[in-house]
């Protein structure tokens, strides 16, 4: 169980980087640091909601889990999209 | 002693941990993970077929329709987690309260749609564009649906804490609403960088 303060302060966090990551959408040059900055982004974020407001933390451990994989998974799968994208649509090309 | 006693004087079996809300919401939760996965594997694929596509792609959105979203989405969950924690010190009033102040957030989000798309269409977006508009559809639009069905559930359990069906020691039905919620907040916070934040 969380106290009000500790979700307030999380909630806080979790608008201060969608602002960041806004500026980032329309100042930002493609790359792959700035890719896996947004990935972190991302993952840090994800942890941040599973933690503080779906309470994950003491739930079932197949819960806990799954959900905490999902939003690890993503990012790094952005992050090897932008590393090994030719080889990646070279072994899915029918 | 008997085998029934023996049974009984037995030590309770290791918590693993609870189930938030109920089991039943969790399947839909998972289903609804996985449904998206699916949809994440195809926009991955995507990316790794058209990386001009998707490099420009996000030129062409409204950055600002996005992070208003995010915004809404995000405060409306925290509404939601407050709503909660009233129930839990079953002050039933303060979380209609907050309940009330969700549905009011969360209703800024089909809003905002609404105009994102008239937006995206005046300037020739579609969905039947090239594929980095096709996955912003398929994706935004599924997570639309998601949202609206969150927004039917808010008002199923702000009639039920009204009616005082919860308090402090049973409002699974609430719980369960709100991990819902959250949980289609945290698919928001996926989709908003890969179509709106990547450069």
């Amino acid at each position: 169980m969380h106290s009000e303060r500790t979700l307030t302060v999380a909630w806080l966090v979790l608008l201060g980087l969608t602002l960041i990551g806004g500026v980032v959408g329309n100042t930002g040059s493609p790359g792959l640091w700035v890719t896996v900055a947004v990935a972190a982004m991302m993952a840090f974020k994800g942890r941040v909601v599973i933690d503080h407001f779906l309470e994950l933390g003491g739930a079932h451990p197949s819960i806990r889990r799954l959900v905490r994989f999902y939003a690890v998974a993503l990012p790094v799968m952005l992050i090897l999209t932008d590393l090994f994208g030719p080889q990646i649509a070279w072994l899915t090309t029918l | 002693m008997s085998i029934g006693t023996a049974t009984f004087s037995a030590p309770p079996a290791p918590v693993l941990g609870r189930i938030p809300g109920n089991k039943a919401i969790w399947v839909g939760i998972y289903c609804e993970l996985t449904e998206f996965a699916l949809m994440f594997i195809v926009y991955f694929l995507a990316r790794a077929h058209h990386p001009e596509a998707f490099r420009d792609g996000p030129q062409q959105l409204s950055t600002l329709a996005g992070v208003t979203n995010t915004v809404i989405m995000l405060t409306s969950s925290y509404f939601v987690a407050r709503g909660v924690m009233a129930m839990r010190r079953s002050q039933r009033a303060t979380c209609l309260k907050w309940l009330t102040a969700a549905l009011f957030t969360g209703i800024g989000y089909p809003v905002v749609k609404f105009f994102e798309v008239q937006w995206n269409v005046a300037r020739g977006l579609s969905g039947n564009g090239e594929v980095f508009q096709m996955a912003y559809y398929y994706l935004t639009f599924n997570h639309l649906v998601h949202v609206c069905w969150g927004l039917l559930g808010l008002l199923w359990v702000m009639a039920r804490t009204w009616m005082g069906a919860y308090d402090a020691t049973d409002h699974d039905g609430l719980e369960a609403f709100a991990c819902y919620w959250h949980a289609t907040d945290l698919i928001w916070l996926m989709i908003f960088p890969l179509f709106y934040v990547l450069p």
